[in-house]
């Protein structure tokens, strides 16, 4: 038994300690927004935050995640009411299928919590551990650098108030 | 715990190699001791004789590490060659030093700069150079219960110490064909006083070429121009042992550590001359 924090949601799992997070994010909670590609760290699909962070949630185990801040796609918006991050990829089209988007976008909100401002390069280097197998990279460089503006507009009304 | 449970328990720090030899069935375990909990093993310290590097600090971390110094500048260069960025989170330095992959890009970094790896076990702390650290693949000198503990890097008290890193890959994402690291010490004159080369992907351990020290090593850092860097490498050539597989032949990469060892002693004299 485990208990883990994702999307403000205290939740207990019943879980074997090797199975991985993404694995019981998925299938224990649900939470299908976390996609499962390679399954060893190298595609981005799985990406979740941990306090923040971007995580490969695949080479995770559930345990090592006790006691964290998990967030997923679930976790950032809805339908009807979109993150800023996903109101960009939707505005440049910065995807096809969809399938990799969740990873991007979540690598997307770490990067851009740090570095609010970023060029073209930077972003296409800050979205490398993502792929995207329909290559929308250049819309979801796009996509990246009109959240960056969303963000920081969004960012000064709140100062302005 | 460890010597509670024997060789049927691992320790586990980042886990992003152990979780996939633990799905592919190649290690079979009753207990992993997750080293995430120790955080004081997480750390990056710069003194003025050394550099400290606790084993759990993450890839992310180091990366993050490179205003401090310009030899963690270079080590921070290294990490964005490894895995991707979500990965780099939870990788640590120190796994990545006991997984003992040859191939691994920051072993060379670390055996050029002549680091010192800090063991503890249960009779208290022991010291063991990098080069002597790895044993075979995936093989190193922990014996038993023992723990990598940090990375030390010694500086030197008068003049300067640069390094750099090469390597060969195919794509991003991949492990080097053939890398290479050297470093560079200089005294106040300008004369190179120590000249470390380390080679990697060209043996089951990281290779440290003797030989390739003697084209540098007494000459003055403006005194050192293409014809020297070319006979470093031509000598680390010599002390490769690599083999032909899938990736490349063993010709192949025999050449190119030529090239990897002449272009990363011409990146420790750039910084060197600032």
């Amino acid at each position: 038994m485990a208990t883990l924090k994702v999307n403000n949601r205290a939740l207990e799992v019943d879980s074997r300690p090797d199975r991985t997070l993404a694995d019981v994010l998925r299938n224990d909670l649900g939470l299908i927004g976390v996609r499962v590609s390679c399954s060893e760290g190298e595609c981005g699909s799985c990406t979740v935050l941990v306090d923040g962070e971007p995580h490969t949630s695949c080479l995770m185990l559930v345990n090592q995640a006790e006691g964290h801040e998990i967030t997923t796609i679930e976790g950032i918006g809805t339908t009807d009411d979109l993150h800023p991050i996903q109101q960009a990829f939707v505005e440049e089209q910065g995807f096809q299928c969809a399938f990799c988007t969740p990873g991007f976008i979540l690598s997307a909100k770490a990067f851009l919590a740090e570095n609010p401002n970023p060029t073209a390069d930077e972003a296409a280097v800050a979205m490398s551990g993502n792929i995207c197998r329909c290559g929308a990279y250049p819309y979801i460089v796009r996509s990246v650098l009109n959240a960056a503006e969303k963000l920081r507009n969004e960012a000064g009304t709140q100062a302005a108030e | 715990m460890k010597s509670q449970m024997g060789d049927r328990a691992k320790f586990w720090a980042g886990g992003t190699d152990m979780v996939l030899l633990w799905q592919r069935g190649e290690i079979d375990l009753d207990h992993c001791i997750d080293l995430r909990h120790l955080g004081e093993l997480d750390y990056i310290s710069v003194e003025d004789d050394s550099i400290s590097i606790g084993a759990m600090c993450s890839l992310s971390a180091l990366e993050r590490s490179a205003d401090e110094h310009h030899l963690l500048a270079t080590l921070s260069e290294i990490t964005k060659l490894m895995c991707t960025p979500q990965t780099r989170t939870l990788a640590t330095v120190g796994g990545n030093m006991c997984n003992a992959s040859p191939a691994a890009d920051l072993s060379p970094a670390f055996v050029a700069m002549d680091a010192e790896a800090i063991i503890l076990g249960d009779a208290g702390e022991r010291r063991v150079s990098m080069f002597e650290f790895f044993e075979g693949v995936n093989k190193t000198a922990l014996r038993g219960n023992e723990l990598l503990k940090e990375i030390s890097i010694p500086l030197p008290v008068a003049g300067n110490i640069a390094a750099g890193y090469r390597r060969i890959d195919r794509t991003v994402v991949d492990i080097a064909l053939v890398n290479a690291s050297s470093a560079l010490t200089v005294d106040a004159s300008g004369k190179i006083t120590k000249a470390t080369v380390a080679l990697g992907a060209v043996a089951p351990v990281i290779v440290r070429s003797e030989v390739a020290a003697v084209p540098l090593v007494g000459r003055s850092l403006d005194a050192l121009d293409d014809a020297a860097l070319a006979a470093s490498g031509e000598a680390a050539a010599g002390d490769a042992k690599p083999i032909s597989d899938v990736r490349a032949s063993a010709d192949y990469r025999r050449d190119m550590v030529k090239v990897m060892v002449r272009r990363s002693l011409a990146d420790c004299i750039e910084q060197l001359k600032g």
